[in-house]
């Protein structure tokens, strides 16, 4: 088997031999070809795979993904967002415990402020909003359906007192048209433990934020929120307690997948140290 | 020697001194005092009849190929010392075993009466156990099994599946809840090393199975004396002291000394080659055991001759026959690696390379993107398990096997899988001459009368006998040939052709008697109408053979003495010469006529005879004289001479052509046979193995009437090289002989001496194919690269030493073998680059994803789908397609150059074809994300955002929100889709690895019928995948719209389209930049 193993200077000479010139096991023309050739050969690919790609972007709506058939049912999620986890972690008496979450409260309700939702339209309650376009409306928001949790009377959102609110929202999809009348419903675990209090009253969501028509069309839409404001009970020593949400009171909203924890529900989790 | 054992003082079977006392017939107390008198341990069996002991060394070649090994380890320099110490320690042993310790018995007559008693019989047996060989030591079915798990690519994916493990274990200390996935993984990998193990093991058993039930043969069956009586029983349970009779046709069953024969002669050829039969009887005629008639060996046969029997005694059986302890020799010689072996160990080398520095590579760029560490070793192995593919060495397996039924067919049988591809690279055939390439019986070539040579018809029917019979002097001469013959049919063969007929007689009677056969008709009738009366058989003093008959005409009183025999000796007994039917003086032109006749003949290497007649005056011989063999009273001389008639073992018909066809194959046939130098030259020359117009030294020096030493060596194409010349031969002058002339006869050799040839051409860097059948050849056989064992004649030993088995030991299926040997080397290539060429695919999504930051587009458990699921058939269907044309045309690969695995193929498929297909891939994956809202932009450094479980509200680019299983099902919508864009390439790829060269449409599109099957196949699981398991998340394979199927298929054409290219420009200009680099 020794043949297969070349001797260290049969190395040598394969990197460099002087006497062919060559190096590596080829001479400079040998190399400038080849690398002519790849150079072309790949020049080549890269045009003929941006074309493809370019082609296939030309079977694409700017305003209408082409198929929706993936998210047939909209996810819940939870604002603001812990680090890690569905877990706020908090202490009411410490400020610098909750700063992030307020200030992501802040910012995502800015466009829910009233001067913002100026130019949006006030629609009926209680109806869809189909439109035909061109032109899409927004249906306004305001705030103050939130209540405890708009911020305007607590610019805390209850972590300063302990009881904390969360905003709840319905994941956005195009088209998506609810039936019936849907409402979250907020259940803490235990619930000796704590109460919660949704807003608007009973969570509903109203059926004139529905449906959505895109990020391109559907200028200035705004999602429909519920905020859940978790209030412990005083003779509770435990300030800890998991809340799971889901969409209630409507037929094609589903709310029980083994498979996907967060379509349409959502679980998470109250940490209030002292 | 009866009434007494005696004591050989020093010469075989001569026995001089008197038996230890014991009264007659009764042998119990003569065991008694035998066994007192010698009790040696290890042969204490022989006690009951050793009297006599005698070490002998046979001197045999194997000494030349121990010093030969030894100037090799002297080359090879220092690091081989303890090598050479082994092979020293070796050498002393295989020494040692050839210091034969042949101990001779003899006994009393009685006992050759009474023979053993089954008693003692069998405690000998359960001694020394059977008289069998013990077949070479076989590799433990677990080892074999433990091989296939840890062989190739396995070692890897173990590791692979280890590390998924240990990465598990780690994520589940730090947290109990970590996803299984790894464990999935590990799990599959194991699995998949498993399966394909058992595969490959299941396809490797299944060949030797078909090998093991043709090597079991029927028992062989000796007539031996026990108990005062005659049994017939299997010669496995012979035992040192059984006297068994022999009779013509039979194999001897162990090494026998003969205590009585009449007219036998053995044919030792499986033992030292010649096929001459030597005769055989109970008297010692020489010192050594080989030589001397008294003693006959284990495996060697007894001739057909007529009524001959013969009583012997067992002296040695099984493994310490003579031919037992040669036999043996074949284990000491080492077992070579197949090339295909090496081939494919080169290619592991190589892929398991790419895979483990690709892999590492990206580990190391994997953490310096701060990725963790355990995140980095899940990368690793999805690097791995992309660029191994898993399938292909079960792939091997199963086109090796396919090839090897193939060659089963054209009966070819081979032993081990890995020799189908060794005879395509096959550049030099060692081949025998009788039998291989020869018919192995003898017939009448030519004929001489009325002062003319006429040729008789060799071909192996043999029925077209054409030449001119109407000269009275051939009538004569039919009648001499059918009369003065010995050989019979054996009765009720009337309806089988006569040249297949079994007949009892030595080869010459026998090619007599069915030449007479064909052209007179019924001999056995004639026979009975001219009646013997006396007959004197021939003998090697006399040199001729005699009968007188009465004649058929009844009017004709007088005895015809017919008489056949060597020409010369025949000549002097003849006067007269009958030229056309008519007597004439034998004058001296004649006589000059004669002799320039029979050295023509001599000079053709065949086996001349002279023929006679004499019709005896009436009123000599009256119808009622008597004649006596014994006194011969009658006339032996001024007879009439008719005719010569020389014979030959003719070349078989289809030999000539399979040279030629070897010889345009770049294929060197060197003919090594134990016949005379003429002979051997003449057949060498009838099959083209020296062609017509080549001349060797010899030839030249006589064309130019000069010595042999003033020619000039270069002029002479061919050699014809005997034994003794080669004995004295020095391996630089073998090497310069072998290198210089391409037509090489090797005549006179023995058996050993092929090994010498073996290595000398070994050490030209061919793959040398050897033929053989004897026991003596096993040495050369296992020496070779692929030795091949005749099915008919080879001896059990041969069998075993061989890689391949030719069942009808006809040396064009070599040629055959050749050809499916090659053809498999090509559609490996095929079959590996086809393979080869997905692994980019597999391997850039996780290239891309770790650098880019993309959701993964395909899973390591959706790969093995590719590998292990839509591949398989479709590299498998590549071993059915046919050869591009040239494949006899060319030269054998060069062992070391023409790798299966060579750098262009590596490329090719890599970097062209592998990364197209990846390109092709990437569109259908884009293509499904950017039609369910994620454009291709969006995509990039997506992956954390993507991959987080608790980020549940991921934008799209429509400004649709997406929870992480709802990615999570798009992801694998992405696998499926990425999976499916690989499938569809692959057709193409399938499609275009048909040829290397020649373009798809000149190889006919549909002309390999289970291409269509691999593509129906692959088509078929991808379907069942994405919707029929569509549904288990386990296999991460959703339904996949019907025209996401489509989207690769314009990169499945260009993918074609570019090939053809390729191949057109090799075509359009060989040898050219374009065809140095791109013609794998």
């Amino acid at each position: 088997r020794e043949s297969f193993q070349p001797e260290p200077g049969e190395w040598k000479r394969f990197i460099y031999n002087p006497t062919s010139g060559e190096f590596l096991g080829r001479t400079a023309k040998s190399w400038g070809l080849i690398l002519l050739f790849y150079l072309v050969f790949y020049g080549f690919l890269a045009a003929l795979f941006t074309f493809t790609m370019w082609v296939m972007l030309q079977t694409l709506n700017d305003e209408v993904p082409k198929y929706r058939d993936q998210i047939p049912s909209p996810g819940l999620m939870v604002f603001p967002k812990p680090l890690s986890a569905l877990e706020y972690t908090f202490s009411a008496s410490d400020p610098s415990s909750y700063r992030g979450y307020i200030e992501d409260l802040r910012k995502f309700l800015k466009p829910y402020t009233l001067e913002e939702q100026k130019n949006l339209t006030v629609c009926p309650d209680g109806i869809l909003s189909e439109q035909k376009g061109p032109v899409y409306v927004a249906c306004q928001f305001p705030i103050f359906l939130l209540q405890a949790c708009s911020g305007m009377s607590d610019p805390d959102f209850g972590y300063s007192q302990g009881s904390p609110c969360v905003l709840v929202k319905m994941n956005r999809i195009i088209g998506l048209k609810p039936e019936g009348t849907p409402r979250i419903e907020c259940i803490p675990k235990d619930e000796n433990v704590a109460s919660i209090s949704t807003y608007p009253n009973n969570g509903i969501i109203d059926l004139k934020y529905f449906p959505y028509y895109g990020k391109k069309l559907h200028v200035g839409y705004l999602q429909p929120l519920v905020a859940a404001q978790v209030i412990f009970s005083a003779n509770s020593t435990k300030k800890e307690v998991t809340v799971e949400c889901k969409i209630d009171g409507s037929p094609n909203l589903k709310n029980q997948d083994d498979r996907d924890k967060f379509l349409g529900r959502v679980a998470f989790k109250i940490i209030a140290r002292a | 020697m009866a009434g007494g054992a005696h004591r050989g003082g020093g010469r075989w079977g001569a026995p001089h001194s008197p038996a230890p006392p014991g009264p007659r017939g009764c042998p119990v107390p003569l065991k008694a005092a035998a066994q007192s008198l010698c009790r040696k341990p290890t042969w204490g069996q022989y006690c009951t009849l050793l009297l006599f002991q005698r070490k002998l060394e046979i001197y045999s070649v194997e000494h030349h190929a121990a010093t030969d090994i030894k100037k090799k380890e002297g080359r090879d320099g220092k690091k081989d010392n303890d090598l050479e110490l082994k092979r020293n320690q070796q050498k002393e042993e295989l020494k040692k075993e050839l210091d034969l310790d042949v101990s001779l018995q003899f006994a009393f007559v009685l006992f050759v009466f009474q023979g053993l008693s089954s008693t003692r019989a069998a405690e000998l047996l359960a001694q020394n156990g059977p008289n069998a060989l013990t077949p070479p030591k076989q590799t433990p079915e677990i080892i074999k099994f433990l091989k296939q798990m840890v062989g190739g690519f396995s070692i890897l994916l173990w590791v692979g599946a280890v590390l998924c493990w240990i990465a598990f274990g780690i994520q589940y200390v730090s947290n109990p809840s970590a996803s299984l996935d790894s464990v999935y993984l590990g799990t599959v990998l194991a699995v998949v090393v498993i399966l394909t193990g058992i595969f490959a093991y299941y396809q490797e058993a299944k060949s030797t199975n078909i090998m093991a039930s043709f090597c079991k043969m029927i028992p062989q069956q000796a007539v031996v004396i026990r108990d005062s009586e005659k049994k017939v029983i299997p010669a496995e349970q012979l035992v040192v002291g059984d006297i068994v009779e022999i009779k013509g046709g039979d194999q001897i069953p162990a090494d026998i000394r003969l205590l009585s024969a009449q007219g036998c002669k053995v044919d030792n050829s499986s033992l030292t080659g010649e096929s001459e039969p030597q005769s055989r009887s109970s008297e010692f005629t020489h010192e050594n055991p080989l030589e001397t008639k008294n003693i006959t060996f284990y495996s060697t046969t007894c001739q057909r001759v007529f009524r001959c029997t013969a009583t012997g005694m067992v002296i040695n059986t099984g493994d310490r026959t003579i031919i037992g302890r040669i036999a043996s020799l074949a284990s000491g010689v080492g077992n070579e690696k197949t090339p295909i072996a090496i081939e494919i160990e080169h290619f592991v080398h190589i892929v398991a390379g790419v895979a483990v520095s690709v892999g590492i590579l990206f580990f190391i760029i994997a953490v310096c993107m701060k990725y963790h560490v355990l995140d980095a070793i899940i990368f690793l192995i999805a690097i791995i398990v992309a660029n191994v593919p898993e399938g292909l060495l079960a792939t091997v397996t199963v086109a090796l096997s396919l090839t090897a039924k193939r060659m089963a067919k054209k009966n070819c049988l081979v032993k081990n899988l890995e020799a189908v591809e060794t005879l395509g690279s096959t550049s030099i055939i060692c081949s025998d001459k009788t039998g291989t390439l020869t018919q192995n019986r003898m017939t009448v070539a030519h004929l001489w009368f009325d002062n003319q040579i006429f040729v008789a018809d060799t071909s192996e029917d043999n029925l077209n006998q054409g030449f001119d019979q109407s000269s009275g002097t051939w009538t004569s001469l039919s009648k001499i040939i059918a009369l003065c013959n010995r050989a019979e049919f054996k009765p009720g063969q009337e309806s089988v052709p006569i040249m297949k007929r079994v007949v009892v007689g030595d080869a010459s009677e026998t090619a007599l008697l069915k030449f007479s056969e064909v052209i007179l008709g019924d001999v056995m009738e004639i026979r009975k109408r001219n009646h013997k009366v006396v007959e004197i058989p021939f003998n090697s003093t006399n040199k001729f053979q005699l009968s007188i008959h009465q004649t058929e005409d009844p009017n004709d009183k007088r005895f015809l003495l017919v008489m056949k025999g060597a020409p010369e000796r025949i000549l002097e007994k003849c006067s007269t010469i009958m030229i056309n039917g008519k007597e004439q003086p034998l004058d001296k032109s004649m006589a000059q006529a004669f002799h320039t006749a029979y050295m023509e003949l001599g000079g053709l290497g065949e086996r001349v005879l002279g023929f006679c007649h004499f019709y005896l005056p009436a009123d000599e011989f009256p119808e009622t004289y008597s004649f006596d063999s014994e006194s011969m009273n009658f006339p032996t001389s001024n007879l009439c001479f008719v005719g010569l008639l020389s014979m030959i073992d003719p070349p078989r018909s289809t030999v000539p052509d399979a040279v030629t066809k070897c010889r345009s194959a770049g294929i060197k046939v060197i003919m090594v046979t134990g016949d005379h130098p003429i002979t051997a030259k003449a057949i060498a020359k009838s099959v083209g193995i020296i062609s017509a117009n080549s001349e060797t030294v010899e030839d030249i020096a006589k064309r130019c009437n000069i010595a042999v030493e003033q020619v000039n060596k270069r002029d002479a194409k061919a050699a014809v090289v005997t034994g003794m010349e080669l004995k004295d031969m020095s391996p630089e002058q073998l090497d310069e002989l072998l290198a210089n002339y391409p037509e090489i006869v090797f005549a006179r050799t023995s058996p050993q001496q092929k090994l010498i040839i073996v290595e000398g051409c070994q050490r030209q860097d061919a793959v040398v194919a050897v033929t053989g059948d004897g026991v003596n050849d096993s040495p050369a056989l296992k020496k070779a690269d692929i030795g091949v064992a005749m099915g008919i004649t080879g001896s059990d030993a041969a069998k075993n030493a061989a890689d391949m088995i030719l069942l009808d030991d006809n040396f064009s299926s070599i040629v055959t073998g050749v050809e499916e040997g090659r053809l498999i080397f090509d559609n490996l290539k095929k079959t590996i680059a086809y393979t080869l060429t997905k692994n980019i695919a597999e391997l850039c999504p996780f290239l891309i994803y770790i650098i880019l930051g993309l959701p993964l587009p395909i899973g390591t458990i959706t790969l093995l789908f590719i590998d292990l699921g839509t591949d398989i058939i479709p590299s498998i269907a590549l071993a059915y397609e046919k050869a591009e044309s040239d494949i006899m045309n060319r030269k054998p690969r060069h062992k070391k150059k023409d790798r299966l695995v060579n750098q262009q193929l590596a490329v090719y498929s890599y970097l062209h074809i592998g990364l197209m297909q990846a390109l092709g891939a990437f569109l259908v994956y884009f293509t499904v994300y950017a039609q369910q809202g994620f454009r291709p932009t969006s995509l990039f450094h997506l992956r954390i955002a993507w991959d987080s479980d608790h980020l549940n509200d991921l934008e799209d680019n429509y400004g649709q929100e997406w929870t992480s299983y709802q990615r999570q099902y798009l992801e694998w919508t992405g696998y499926t889709a990425f999976f499916v864009g690989i499938m569809v390439q692959q057709i193409a790829d399938l499609i275009i690895r048909k040829t290397r060269k020649n373009s798809i449409f000149k190889q006919g599109l549909f002309r390999n019928k289970v291409i269509w099957v691999g593509i129906a196949s692959q088509i078929i699981v991808a379907l069942l995948l994405s919707y029929g398991l569509g549904s288990i998340t386990a296999l991460n394979f959703t339904m996949l719209k019907a025209q996401y199927w489509f989207v690769a298929v314009p990169h499945a054409i260009l993918i074609w389209v570019y090939d053809e290219m390729r191949k057109l420009f090799i075509r359009l200009y060989p040898g050219s930049w374009w065809d140095k680099n791109m013609y794998y």
